[in-house]
């Protein structure tokens, strides 16, 4: 299976927000009543039912202002934070397509992952007791088809296709426009790539990791303590039962048992 | 139950032994769900428990028992796992386990091996529940944090899961004669004069009401 890229242009999209009405009626996911926050934004934030999301900041750069719309949505991480977290097995999977995706039957709504995430994605919903995110479409890319939000983008901000492809096409933009490619962490790479306009920095926009990677303390737990927690059980029962064998149950000795006695 | 005996000592009260089971039984009945929601690869324990989701809410709820077993056992053993200057000298000697030792000062209930163990379940419980607690709705702290407390749960079970097997063995085959202390409760007067000498000494010189000298 082929592993695609989803890119994200960030200097063509107008906000029309038709990928995120596309989200929603591919998915079946319920419209919320929502009210005005003071942006554009619309609803305030990703939730169980809203998988992306248009972004609104105004940026002030120098002379210019700057109106960022930014599709947000996961980010089908190589090595997903998500996936290491989850102990439900089937719950949340990363696919040979790269898409990360969650399994509503198999999730049992612990919520690690909501605090794994690098990027702040899954969202809990207390009614179902389970996390929903974005799946890139995987129900549609394994179909031959682009994800709905691609599909829907009138302007060519969201594009989709083959890994090799996709990334020496973010290159070319990111060097046309003068801009870079987010993220870039080599030893966190991601399905989904942003090409960042010239006069933006990431870390001014809301909702981003300017330097996201697996976090230290999930790395610990699942990669030192998890394993540690069967070596060291083993390695003091191994120690008790070479102590048996060595030195024999802890007892007053009989001094009649005992070469000369005590 | 603590009615003279020939040649045994009454040494753990009821309210002790249950105690203990209380905490022991859920402290292993965490565990063994735990286990099973730490390696995907043991889903015979989720399997056998009803599936994940059910094995979560067991984990949980063993979890509050462990909370509450842990308040009650640490108010019961603190003054008796209290270090005292004879440890030093015990534990210099590792208590006569690993080499022969002449010079063990005669023990109190607990020896300072077992008061490590008594340390290690209280400041490490008191992690386990504390993270527990958090894990339970990590959404309502700042993220750090709550990643930390994924850390330092697995990192307290590592702890104790292993201080828990050396506890298994010394209580059992290790120490002949000493499980049944926590079963009926009493131990034989050699036994306690062998391991538990200070203790049996102090409290027969204050008349101590249910042991008993052959
Ligand atoms: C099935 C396994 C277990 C057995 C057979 C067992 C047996 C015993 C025995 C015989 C004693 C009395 C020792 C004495 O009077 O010298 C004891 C004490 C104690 N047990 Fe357990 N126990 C078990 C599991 C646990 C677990 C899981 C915990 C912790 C969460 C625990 C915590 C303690 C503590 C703190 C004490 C008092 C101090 C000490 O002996 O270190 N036990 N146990
Ligand atoms: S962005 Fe978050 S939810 Fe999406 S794959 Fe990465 S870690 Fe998982
Ligand atoms: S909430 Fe669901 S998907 Fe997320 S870690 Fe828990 S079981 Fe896995
Ligand atoms: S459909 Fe395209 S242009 Fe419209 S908001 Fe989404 S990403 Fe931007």
């Amino acid at each position: 299976m082929t592993e695609y890229i989803k890119l994200i242009d960030l200097t063509k999209c107008t906000g029309c927000r038709a990928c995120q009405v596309a989200c929603k009626n591919w998915n079946d996911l319920p419209a919320e009543s929502t009210g005005f926050t003071g942006s554009l934004q619309n609803p305030a934030d990703l939730s169980y039912n809203t998988w992306c999301l248009i972004r609104f900041d105004e940026i002030q750069n120098g002379s210019g202002m700057n109106w960022i719309m930014r599709h947000d949505a996961c980010m089908h991480c190589e090595w997903p934070a998500c996936v290491k977290a989850c102990p439900s097995p089937g719950a949340l999977v990363r696919t040979d397509t790269g898409a990360v995706v969650h399994d509503p039957n198999y999730c049992i709504g612990c919520k690690a992952c909501t605090a794994a995430c690098p990027f702040d994605i899954p969202r809990y919903s207390a009614e179902q007791e389970k996390i929903a995110k974005c799946t890139l479409c995987y129900d549609r890319i394994t179909d031959g088809r682009k994800p709905a939000c691609v599909t829907a983008c009138p302007t060519g901000c969201l594009t989709f296709g083959p890994k090799a492809e996709m990334l020496a096409k973010a290159d070319a933009r990111a060097a046309e426009v003068q801009g870079v490619v987010y993220p870039r962490n080599p030893k966190y790479r991601t399905n989904v790539l942003y090409i960042m306009p010239k006069a933006i920095n990431v870390a001014q926009l809301q909702h981003t990791n300017p330097n996201p990677k697996m976090p230290t303390t999930i790395l610990w737990w699942k990669n030192l303590f998890k394993p540690f927690t069967l070596i060291g059980m083993g390695a003091v029962a191994g120690a008790a039962m070479l102590h048996y064998m060595v030195r024999g149950p802890h007892e007053p000795h009989e001094p009649e048992n005992k070469e000369g006695g005590e | 139950m603590s009615a003279k005996k020939e040649g045994m000592v009454y040494v753990t009260s009821l309210q002790e032994r249950i105690v203990h089971w209380l905490l022991a039984g859920s402290c292993l009945f965490a565990l063994l769900t735990g286990l099973g929601l730490m390696f995907h690869s043991w889903d015979f324990i989720a399997a056998l428990l009803g599936g994940h989701y059910a094995m979560k809410w067991m984990h949980i709820f063993s979890g509050v028992v462990f909370a509450f077993s842990l308040v009650a056992a640490s108010i019961m053993w603190w003054e008796h796992c209290k270090f005292v200057p004879d440890d030093l000298k015990w534990a210099q000697q590792a208590g006569g386990y690993l080499w022969e030792a002449h010079d063990l000062p005669p023990g109190g209930m607990y020896n300072a091996g077992q008061k490590l163990f008594f340390w290690a379940v209280f400041v490490f419980g008191i992690i386990l529940v504390v993270s527990g607690l958090i894990m339970f709705n990590p959404l309502a702290v700042p993220v750090v944090l709550a990643r930390w407390a994924y850390m330092l749960h697995a990192a307290s079970v590592m702890v104790i899961a292993s201080f828990f097997i050396v506890h298994l063995y010394l209580g059992t085959f290790g120490n002949p004669g000493t499980v049944q202390i926590m079963f009926h409760g009493w131990a034989t007067r050699d036994y306690c004069e062998f391991h538990k000498g200070k203790w049996l000494a102090d409290r027969e010189k204050k008349g101590g009401e249910e042991s008993q000298a052959s």
